[in-house]
């Protein structure tokens, strides 16, 4: 995957979390993983297309996701109440966004945005029959881990 | 200064009203897409409209032609809270009259700059 897609998502996340979030996020390693398994529970993912086609996921256990809901709404964790699922979407929206327009700026190219799908859930596994470049960021928020996936297709030119 | 903010996402909303009180506006109604904006703003007593852009029901774009359409809320400010942020985007928003951008994700410092701008105008 172009070094470029990956800088772009990088800088987005962390623009997203100190902004909107509250919170400093620190990123891992990245690895090209075939499939994800999320420790837990919550899977926000945000389509893009255009001459570029793909998709944003957001990873989190519970516990992370019920702490950025509460800091996005100004509360308590204990709080929380049925927002959850509201919030991460509205998190891979921002993400998702702000990488379209970071690559809009380097690239000239404009990707339509689907709205989010936000999954919550146990034991699962994220897998994707197409042949697609994918690779994961992983994010250190305190003590919680975030993944951030880029899928990506590009159009063969004609 | 009595604020609408129409958007379909509760958490946004919520984001909002809380950047809006940090920046000392208290009075605020809120609407979860661009028809249900229409029904509150009402006989237009509403000084400046935050919307998003992408809702169901209406767009914000429809909901902008909509306001801008009618005598009673033609002159309201109106300020579009997005993520679409690419250039033609943003023509189009300027071009069915919204006053200014505001691009997701965005600091309370943005905000107060664009709310400023727009009722000095």
């Amino acid at each position: 995957m172009e070094p470029q897609f990956l800088t772009e998502l990088s800088d987005a996340t962390r623009e997203v979390f100190r902004t909107m979030v509250f919170r400093e996020v620190t990123e891992g390693a990245r690895t090209g993983r075939t499939a994800v398994q999320p420790g837990a529970n919550v899977v926000a993912t945000v389509a893009f297309a255009g001459k570029t086609s793909g998709l944003v996921a957001v990873y989190t256990a519970f516990e992370a996701a019920n702490e950025i809901t509460a800091a996005m709404l100004g509360i308590e964790p204990a709080e929380v109440d049925g927002e959850l699922p509201d919030a991460i979407g509205e998190l891979a929206n921002m993400i998702a966004g702000s990488f379209r327009t970071r690559m809009a700026a380097v690239s000239g190219e404009t990707w339509a945005i689907s709205v989010p799908t936000v999954i919550v859930g146990r034991d699962f596994y994220t897998k994707y029959v197409s042949d697609v470049q994918r690779v994961v960021c992983p994010f250190q928020m305190g003590p919680h881990e975030v993944l951030v996936e880029l899928i990506v297709t590009r159009r063969n030119e004609q | 200064m009595r604020f609408l903010i129409v958007d379909d996402s509760s958490t946004m909303r919520r984001i909002i009203i809380n950047t809006l009180n940090k920046l000392g506006y208290e009075d605020v109604t809120e609407a979860g897409n661009g028809r249900e904006g229409l029904d509150r703003l009402g006989g237009g007593a509403v000084d400046i409209i935050i919307t998003d852009w992408n809702m169901p029901e209406m767009t914000g774009i429809e909901f902008v032609r909509s306001v801008r359409g009618s005598s009673v809320t033609k002159d309201i400010p109106v300020l579009m809270v997005t993520t679409n942020a690419a250039k033609d985007d943003i023509v189009e928003a300027l071009k069915v009259g919204v006053n200014s951008y505001v691009v997701k994700p965005f600091t309370p410092e943005t905000m107060r700059e664009k709310i400023e701008a727009v009722l000095s105008r």
